[in-house]
């Protein structure tokens, strides 16, 4: 009997394949035109991206520009051993995980609302001005942000030191202590960028339709229930699919903006892995170290990406791909 | 409309309070940056300057707007954020269709080809020589071709064609037009707000780029504004101090320079925002078109 | 769909690798893509080049802000020495990066001028050593006589890489370049002299702290260094370490290794502790540290020379009665004194493999060379740019500075004995600035100027190669040890480690070169 069963469902198994088949190729067929579409971007994607990808091999040699590609000695995981048994390694993995998480759990959420409270601004002066202001620190380099915050947080004459010691405290010397270094990358990181990645959902909004918002105030539902209810649901692909792609830049936790920002004595917490890297680097043509560690990024990054793509697959129905 | 409630006003003042915090803390330090660039020298290197001028002169802004490489350099970012957007705006617009249709046997793995490149890339070295093969170097090409398409611009506007009611393209097909049809004549005159924000995603992009012509660009009259830019105010930075001899510190800009040259490069992208502003924030009433 | 992507990737991928070997050929072998004719190469262009006018040539330089191509300095060049050139700038963000490129991938430059620190030296050597630079010495004997007349042979011998020379060096001008500089009105207002010793020292930073002359109540801060500076010059030379290198009982010691090392760091960290150095010294940025001294609320100042007049300006417009000075080189307890002194190369020129025309570009360098072309270069026409006057070149203002502020970018080797006087016209575009270098310069003891004893030292690779981490390394160490984020009891530990980071070999290939030249 079982015998029987297994095989008949073999047998249906089998046939349903091959239908899947024929109406795949079905598919291509009816569809090749969206195929020759692809080809402009595809041609792209190979010569420009995809050509210059044997440079990766220099992560597991000991790369000489004038041996070249081939004639460089190899080293296998040499380069990757050195960053995970380096004396700082752990202190510099932790820190780059802890500002990241950071950077995502409080920074993720605040373009979202900047975009969903503009959306209620119904004076149009006031709605435009403040749009075009807050995307203008996307312009300014950090060297320069990290400058302008030095003075505005400076225990000796900043503003906000002024402040503090105005309401009975201390000054605090927030370039120089553990406590607050992180707060401070993570706060700047945020005053440079929420504005620049609040314009994705401003747009995101623009694209839903109005009638909902007709229907549902008809309906009685009062503003709250409308931004929940309706604008939220309405740019929930946009979040995610940003959100996902964040998570690929774990690891990348803000080199060039700490670079400008720490000094020794905040290593101990601001230290993350590029900033390292790059001192590692000093003074030395090391492409195959940096490229090892960029590569472990971006594996780790991979991952991730993939992982988050399953999961919201599972958990809500959507994903990227 | 409606009479508005106390709630809605309780929330309409806590929205407009929160926007014009947001909105004032950004715009102290921008305000401290251009005060510098229009202060006298004196009072910015003893940190007089808040974010209001001290000692208002116009010399500077004058100096740096006028010097020939300042007015070369803009030129030629101009061209190639005009060129580069117009051109990446079409490809990835193209692209992102046939990739929006999950659907299509191997589409999702073309779209991991893609996703792949975000993170991995082969480095300087071999892009280097890329550009060199193609004759590229010292070519306003090699600024624009390589940043053709960016994965993430190709992903929001196929998660936004992804969200156009499927009924729209179905109707469409019944009545016999073809996908080239459906996209140019349907999806595309739909997807204004996505399309206005993602050139300006291209166009900031372009007009950003500091690491491609720093690359690729060695003629000194094909450089690009942000590589000019980048070189003055790394000018008084500690990294390259090391290097300098008496004669090199002696030349180094003031900082007023420096925050002028600053505020000279943001004052284009002022000029085109409110433009692509209008696409995407009012947006295209799906609706009206729907019917 | 795979399989034609694999089949572009091999494509591609070999594609890539030919241009990687062609630029291993070209670097080995013969110059250019052409090599139909390898060894006749060379002779074949120089008949050509004495039949035809005089080729044109392309340079690669460092950055600087005016556009070469249009400078005065150029034009001037192409009149008189009849080259025209055309001048490309590396970037002044990671400049070795597209170096590098520019070198390996064989760009046609006839002649690339680049730093002469640590690390730009062992770029230099590295080149040579792989074969992409053209040994310069034959062209020197057949075009070079004004090469042999007037650069320093010490100068020629130090840029030789394994016995033979491959760059022209711009010798630099050996200058003590900063030191600390006092609010002289704060000194007269608590009544003390100008610190001559450590101790004095201590005693003046105390008197501004405590009885406030800057009327700051207690927000004055006796003293502000940048935080890239965790050793302060003229501190650190009384401790008898004033350069990375010192000699120390005959041998050449990094400071970290000095037994004088922990004595230097109990001082600072004791001024730090008493708040007579700034609080903020690891994170001052070199502006931060120049704005508190400018609105009069330090005392003191780690500053370079060159600073002098912007910094003066700005201290005298907030107020009115300020006056300010260097401090001399201050003693140690057993009378050590010292400011670090610039040795070595500013600049060095090159001809690499590639260049179509290494003749003409010799040429051209030698023409530069010429007396009179030399001194319109670099300080412009008499009774033009600068008056000559008991052997005083002083600038006439402004033409100077528009014409010649950026001519040291032009420099491919100079006139060794007569530069340095010339170059004083250029200190004299301000007469404070002229004090200031004057006073560390020239009024200071010989003694207290103490050159880098690794200034023309050959190229060491060991050490070039970590030099500059070891410095940060050490520099870093240092910083938290004054902000007693670290203790001295772990010295031995970090010693430990600086050693196994290259420090131990670096000692070691230093001292070899130096005990045989000593010999």
């Amino acid at each position: 009997m079982s015998m029987i069963r297994a095989e008949l469902e073999q047998q249906t198994a089998h046939m349903k394949r091959k239908s899947i088949h024929k109406s795949r190729w079905k598919l291509f067929r009816n569809n090749y035109d969206l195929y020759l579409l692809l080809i402009p971007g595809l041609i792209f994607l190979l010569l420009f991206k995809y050509a210059p990808m044997y440079g990766i091999i220099i992560a597991f040699q000991d790369f000489n520009i004038f041996d070249g590609f081939i004639g460089s000695k190899w080293v296998g995981l040499g380069q990757f051993a050195k960053l995970i048994h380096s004396d700082e390694f752990y202190q510099v993995f932790n820190n780059t995980l802890l500002i990241s998480f950071y950077k995502i759990i409080l920074l993720f959420p605040v373009p979202i609302i900047i975009a969903l409270f503009l959306n209620e601004v119904r004076r149009a002066v006031f709605k435009k001005t403040i749009q075009t202001i807050i995307f203008l620190p996307h312009f300014l380099s950090w060297v320069i942000i990290s400058g302008l915050f030095m003075n505005i947080l400076s225990p000796s004459g900043g503003l906000v030191n002024h402040v503090i010691e105005w309401l009975g405290g201390t000054p605090i010397s927030f370039f120089l202590d553990n406590h607050f270094f992180r707060s401070v990358v993570v706060f700047t990181a945020g005053w440079k960028e929420s504005g620049w990645n609040a314009i994705i959902f401003i747009a995101a909004i623009a694209g839903i339709e109005q009638e909902q918002y007709e229907a549902a105030s008809i309906d009685g539902a009062g503003r709250i229930r409308q931004m929940i209810n309706i604008t939220l649901p309405g740019i929930l692909p946009t979040i995610i699919l940003i959100f996902i792609l964040r998570l690929g830049y774990l690891l990348e936790a803000g080199t060039e903006q700490i670079l400008t920002m720490y000094n020794s004595v905040v290593y101990s917490s601001g230290d993350v892995i590029g900033t390292f890297v790059y001192r590692q680097g000093l003074g030395q043509q090391d492409y195959s170290f940096s490229t090892a560690v960029g590569l472990f990024n971006s594996v780790v990054g991979l991952i991730l990406i993939v992982s988050g793509n399953e999961l919201s697959k599972k958990l809500i129905k959507r994903s990227i791909w | 409309m409606h009479k508005k409630t106390i709630r809605d006003r309780s929330l309409d003042l806590l929205i407009y309070l929160f926007l014009l915090l947001v909105g004032v803390i950004t715009l102290l330090p921008i305000a401290n940056v251009l005060s510098k660039a229009v202060s006298d020298e004196s009072a910015v290197i003893s940190g007089k300057v808040g974010i209001l001028p001290v000692g208002f002169q116009l010399q500077t802004m004058k100096y740096v707007i006028s010097s020939s490489q300042f007015i070369t350099s803009i030129g030629i970012s101009m061209l190639v954020m005009i060129v580069g957007t117009v051109l990446a705006i079409a490809l990835t617009a193209l692209t992102a269709y046939p990739l929006s249709k999950r659907n299509l046997p191997g589409i999702s793995f073309i779209m991991l080809l893609f996703i792949f490149t975000m993170l991995f890339n082969g480095g300087i070295i071999p892009n280097y020589l890329l550009m060199k093969e193609l004759h590229l170097i010292n070519s306003l090409w090699s600024l624009i071709l390589p940043a053709l398409i960016s994965v993430f611009n190709m992903l929001v506007i196929k998660s936004y064609y992804e969200s156009l009611p499927e009924s729209l393209e179905e109707s469409a097909k019944i009545d016999g037009a073809s996908n080239f049809t459906i996209l140019f004549r349907i999806v595309i005159p739909l997807s204004g707000p996505v399309l206005a924000t993602i050139a300006l995603f291209y166009a900031v992009y372009y007009w950003n780029d500091y690491f491609n012509p720093m690359l690729y660009i060695n003629d000194a009259g094909l450089k690009p504004l942000q590589l000019y830019l980048r070189d003055i105010v790394m000018d008084a930075d500690s990294s390259s101090a090391m290097n300098k001899s008496a004669d090199d510190m002696m030349n180094v800009s003031p900082e007023g320079v420096r925050s002028a040259t600053v505020i000279a490069s943001i004052i284009p992208m002022l000029l085109v925002y409110p433009y692509l502003q209008k696409h995407f924030v009012k947006g295209v009433l799906i609706g009206s078109v729907k019917g | 769909m795979a399989m034609n992507y694999k089949k572009w990737m091999m494509a591609t991928l070999v594609g890539g690798l030919s241009v990687t070997s062609l630029v291993a050929c070209s670097s080995t072998g013969t110059p250019g893509a052409s090599s139909i004719t390898p060894a006749s190469k060379p002779s074949a262009e120089v008949s050509k080049a004495t039949t035809e006018p005089k080729s044109d040539l392309k340079t690669l330089q460092i950055w600087q802000k005016d556009d070469y191509n249009t400078y005065p300095v150029a034009k001037y060049l192409e009149q008189k020495t009849g080259y025209k050139v055309q001048y490309d700038m590396l970037p002044q963000d990671k400049p070795e990066d597209k170096l590098n490129i520019l070198i390996a991938s064989g760009e046609p430059y006839d002649a690339i001028t680049i730093y002469g620190s640590t690390d730009f030296k062992a770029l230099y050597s590295d080149y040579a050593k792989k074969g992409a630079l053209i040994e310069l010495g034959p062209l020197i004997d057949k075009f070079g006589p004004n090469i042999k007349a007037v650069i320093d042979p010490e100068a020629l011998e130090a840029a030789k890489v394994d016995g033979k020379l491959y760059a022209i060096p711009t010798k630099s001008i050996s200058n003590v370049n900063t030191s600390l500089y006092i609010r002289q009105d704060w000194l007269e207002k608590v009544n003390m002299k100008s610190p001559t010793t450590l101790d004095e020292l201590t005693a003046v930073l105390k008197a501004f702290k405590e009885k406030d002359p800057g009327g700051n109540g207690d927000k004055n801060i006796p003293l502000t260094v940048k935080g890239e500076a965790p050793f302060i010059d003229n501190i650190a030379g009384a401790f008898g370490i004033p350069n990375f290198w010192n000699n120390v009982n005959g041998k050449m010691t990094p400071r970290i290794l000095d037994p004088a090392y922990p004595e230097y760091v109990n001082y600072v960290a004791d001024l730090f502790k008493q708040g007579l150095l700034d609080k903020e010294y690891a994170a001052n940025k070199d502006a931060t540290a120049k704005e508190k001294f400018t609105s009069g609320k330090a005392g003191m100042i780690l500053l370079n020379w060159s600073d002098v007049p912007t910094i003066a300006d700005a201290l005298t417009k907030n107020i009115p009665t300020a006056k300010a000075s260097y401090i001399s080189a201050l003693k140690g307890e057993d009378g050590k004194a010292g400011l670090a002194a610039f040795r070595g190369f500013d600049r060095l020129t090159f001809i690499p493999k590639a260049s179509k025309h290494p003749e003409d570009a010799m040429k051209w360098i030698n023409a530069k060379l010429e007396k009179e072309t030399f001194i319109n270069m670099t300080i412009g026409e008499e009774n033009k740019h600068y008056t000559l006057k008991d052997g005083t070149y002083t600038p006439i203002q402004p033409i100077f500075s528009e014409e010649r502020n950026a001519a040291n970018n032009f420099l491919t080797g100079s006139d060794d004995t007569n530069y340095p006087i010339y170059w004083q016209a250029r200190v004299r575009k301000d007469m404070r600035l002229f004090e200031a270098w004057e006073f560390m310069n020239k009024k200071e003891p010989a003694n207290t100027k103490v050159e880098d004893p690794l200034g023309f030292a050959p190229y060491l690779p060991e050490f070039s190669k970590s030099f500059q981490q070891l410095n940060t390394m050490v520099g870093d160490y240092t910083m938290k040890l004054v902000f007693g984020a670290e203790q001295l009891s772990g010295l031995d530990a970090f010693i430990a480690k600086f050693k196994s980071s290259g420090g131990e070999a670096s000692y070691k290939e230093v001292n070899d070169w130096y005990t045989a030249a000593k010999k």
